[in-house]
């Protein structure tokens, strides 16, 4: 089956009982997915569902950090069912597809030509899974459900700003899907991609099988896809190894707890926006860019109102990739944000005025007052042990515009 | 005292503040007008060839100091005694006389204020929560709104900012406010053992110039900062170590000339600006001590006057701030924290990142602007697990260790002082301990004279 036979199966032609039928599953799918991500009491359960459901992200996210976690086996099922069942994800449940089919649909009533199969999907698929080896995956922000997923953060009362960026983006795709209908699935998705390879991959093993047992002397001769898959998946493994052997070690702003190492975070956050909605402090942003094109849309950690609390862990929860490590309230105060700095030409102490807020704050007891004989005055001193940059220390340091205190990235600290 | 009222005077007044409510009869003798004036001379002789009374000096037994037993002179009997006039226990007494109680204050030094005025910790810190909302309310707030109508007495009383006093002002409004209350009053009076009975306190004794006497009460109110009344009958205290430092002021700051030094070499640690112009206040933190320690205390006194001096010979010595001087060192060393009651509740940290409330919340503290948090305060902050009749004001009420820094600042001593007058009051206008006071009457209360209860 060539490309374009492969992509073609993809498109609804509603017509027929069958594809009556499965219109009406994807519209259930599509109102399922959505109840899951509206912001309803104890949505923490059901937001990393849909998001979690994409098998690229999943199999991305296993080979980038190395473990697994409980909500990655949802995407590893998707997976497995779409070695046997070409593209059944696209097909029957995928609810960034119905959107866009609609709004293809729409566009081949105004007379737009339906798009040919590209293979853009497949290099950004290939680029992903040779960089997630090494742990770089670089296109796995273009996931569809985590674009999906990203439009709720509008619910979110705090969160508009955050929620409009992805919410534009899908506008875009929609925009795209009307002037040329189908272009997302047919050549943009890397899922949609993903699925068209293991396809492959599967057709290809039981066609070796069948060719040894029928005709011993006739092998696999190889395949244009897997060629171009195999090409891809060098670059994308080069790009990411020249990253990491140049030492490359870029500038880390403060990440939620559980992070994976910077580089690793920036290629296996999707930017689905779960953390961001499931901080009930409202204490993680999206990155406007400010470390760099690579890391902009992801999550940061901003302590202008409110701190990481001791007693939460949900954003490593609802985190439906690699990126964020799950983590047991027990084990937070080991789980390293950053390390609080103090700047002693700024802090009240250094001027001699009566202050205890960062101590007072500190959850884990890691800030002392220590008197210095030599400069016959108190300097806080932090315990590198116990601190973990939950920030409470800046957060409630009195001095403005610029805080005594501040949690510093560990790469960041002098 | 800038209007004429001479030293006489103002012994004076204060002999016939006691003779007005009938109890101040021995100083009233002493110091009546017309004994001083009879010889002609400054000085006359009062009696001659005298022994002193009820002597009973310790004596040397085998080596053994031994203080004998003895009979006391009771000086007054009240309603409530405050013991300790810094700013818990001067609110306390004008408070618990408001409530209708007959009261009694004494003071180790010669005037109010404390560790306010006498330790010039000039800026009244942590009075504010959620940005410019002033927590510190009731007599606290009405003493600053009266430093506001006099000239020079305070600055930064803008909502939201930190204001800061000048001592002389707030001394001499303290000895107006009490006089206005009709409070008595003994100054020079160095609280030092409780009188028991049983499980209650029944008053205090007291050394002073006239010698070991005792005030008997209904209740005694502990704002003595340091827990001497409480611990003294048996009450159980934690026993904590902090930092103890000694203000100074600073005079001639506006006659610096700052173009003389580069901006990095100018003299740091200037301290904060005063009411009185070119005069700075400068805190001093000092090490973590036992305040309670003799030894201690007369090293930290004197280790820390060398500091200050030498400080400010550096500064005089940088260009441009030679005519910098040492203004003067507090009289009382900054004592923070030394004894902490155990009581029937403890102010916590948790509770104040919790914003927890209590049913018998008796005031709000509040924070630096930057913590954003009320924190309440219980009754059973103020009450001994055991000994009866005595309550705690001040920075030496049941709290954690991480309160403490909290509970110490001026406005919280306002607060748990303005609770323990009006709750020794009820106490005794009901006859009853003041752990079993009506809270819902003293929270009544506490409102009618604007505290802020959350």
């Amino acid at each position: 089956m060539s490309d374009k036979e492969l992509s073609e199966k993809s498109v609804i032609k509603p017509t027929g009982i069958r594809n009556h039928f499965r219109l009406l599953i994807r519209f259930v799918c599509l109102i399922a997915a959505v109840l899951c991500l509206l912001p309803i009491r104890d949505k923490d359960a059901l937001l990393p569902i849909v998001p979690a459901l994409s098998s690229f992200v999943a199999v991305t996210s296993v080979l980038a950090a190395k473990t697994i976690k409980p909500i990655l086996g949802l995407g590893l099922v998707a997976g497995l069912v779409a070695l046997f069942r070409h593209r059944w994800f696209c097909r029957w449940a995928c609810p960034m597809g119905l959107c866009l089919d609609g709004a293809s649909c729409f566009g081949r009533r105004l007379k737009r030509k339906p798009c040919q199969a590209m293979s853009i999907g497949r290099w950004l698929l290939a680029l992903t899974l040779g960089g997630a080896i090494l742990g770089y995956p670089l296109f796995l922000w273009c996931d569809p459900l985590a674009l999906f997923t990203g439009v709720f953060l509008l619910t979110e009362q705090h969160q508009l700003l955050a929620g409009a960026v992805s919410f534009l983006l899908v506008m875009l795709l929609l925009t795209f899907s009307l002037l040329w209908p189908h272009v997302w699935c047919r050549g943009l998705c890397p899922l949609g991609a993903f699925q068209d390879m293991l396809s492959i991959m599967s057709r290809s093993v039981r066609s070796v099988l069948k060719s040894a047992t029928d005709q011993p002397d006739g092998g696999y001769s190889g395949h244009p896809v897997a060629r171009r898959t195999i090409l891809g998946l060098l670059v994308g493994a080069t790009s990411a190894s020249i990253l990491r052997l140049t030492g490359y070690k870029p500038s880390r702003p403060l990440r939620p707890p559980g992070a994976v190492d910077e580089l690793t975070f920036k290629g296996l956050c999707t930017r689905c926006g779960n953390c961001i909605r499931s901080c009930p402090h409202n204490i993680i942003r999206r990155d406007t860019g400010q470390y760099g094109i690579a890391g902009i849309l992801t999550p940061v950690l901003t302590f202008d109102e409110n701190y990481c609390r001791e007693d939460c862990t949900r954003c490593t929860w609802v985190c439906s990739s690699g990126a964020l490590v799950g983590v047991d309230i027990d084990n937070k105060q080991d789980i390293q944000i950053g390390m609080a700095q103090v700047d002693m030409n700024l802090c009240l102490l250094g001027e001699d005025h009566e202050c205890s807020a960062c101590m007072r704050w500190c959850p884990y007891n890691a800030i002392s007052y220590v008197f210095s004989e030599a400069e016959y005055m108190l300097v806080p001193v932090i315990d590198a042990g116990k601190c973990n940059g939950c920030g409470a220390c800046e957060v409630a340091c009195p001095t403005s515009p610029h805080k005594a205190i501040r949690v510093l990235s560990n790469t960041n600290i002098s | 005292m800038n209007n004429g009222i001479t030293r006489r005077d103002c012994l004076r007044i204060m002999g016939m503040s006691g003779l007005g409510i009938g109890t101040g009869s021995v100083i009233g003798k002493q110091l009546s007008p017309r004994d001083i004036g009879e010889s002609g001379f400054q000085s006359s002789v009062i009696t001659t060839n005298k022994v002193q009374e009820n002597r009973s000096s310790a004596v040397l037994i085998d080596g053994k100091v031994i203080q004998p037993q003895r009979q006391l002179p009771v000086l007054t009997e009240t309603d409530v005694l405050v013991v300790g006039g810094g700013s818990a226990g001067i609110v306390a007494a004008i408070a618990a006389r408001r409530a209708g109680a007959k009261v009694t204050i004494v003071e180790r030094y010669g005037h109010f204020g404390g560790l306010w005025t006498g330790g010039l910790v000039l800026t009244i810190l942590g009075h504010i929560a959620l940005g410019p909302k002033q927590v510190c309310q009731g007599i606290g707030e009405e003493m600053m709104r009266r430093l506001d109508k006099m000239d020079g007495a305070i600055i930064h009383r803008s909502p939201g900012s930190n204001p800061i006093v000048d001592a002389e002002a707030v001394k001499y409004l303290m000895v107006e406010m009490i006089e206005e209350a009709r409070v008595q009053v003994f100054l020079h009076c160095w609280g030092v053992e409780a009188v028991t009975q049983d499980n209650s306190i029944r008053g205090a004794v007291f050394e002073s110039k006239s010698g070991r006497q005792a005030i008997l009460a209904k209740v005694v109110i502990d704002a003595t900062g340091d827990g001497d009344i409480f611990a003294a009958a048996g009450a159980q205290f934690e026993h904590r170590s902090h930092n103890v430092g000694l203000a100074s002021r600073i005079g001639n700051l506006d006659r610096v000339d700052k173009t003389k030094t580069a901006d990095t070499e100018k003299p740091k640690r200037l301290g904060s600006v005063t009411p009185v112009r070119g005069v700075n206040w400068v805190n001093l933190t000092g090490p973590e001590v036992d305040g309670l320690d003799l030894a201690t205390m007369t090293r930290m006194e004197m280790n820390h006057r060398k500091y200050i001096w030498n400080k400010i010979q550096k500064i005089r010595n940088a260009p441009g701030y030679d005519k910098v001087y040492l203004v003067e060192t507090a009289p009382q060393l900054g004592v923070r924290i030394t004894r902490i009651l155990n009581g029937l509740k403890t102010v916590k940290v948790n509770d104040l990142k919790n914003s927890t409330r209590h049913t018998d919340v008796i005031g709000v503290g509040g924070a630096s602007n930057a913590e954003h948090v009320e924190w309440q305060i219980p009754y059973g902050a103020l009450i001994p697990h055991t000994v009866d009749n005595v309550l705690a004001s001040g920075r030496c009420i049941s709290c954690d260790l991480r309160m403490a820094d909290l509970v110490r600042l001026i406005p919280n001593c306002f607060v748990t002082g303005h609770a323990a007058g009006v709750a020794a009051a009820v106490a005794v206008r009901d006859r009853c301990k003041p752990r079993d006071a009506d809270i819902t009457e003293i929270q009544k209360i506490l409102r009618q004279q604007e505290a802020y209860l959350g």
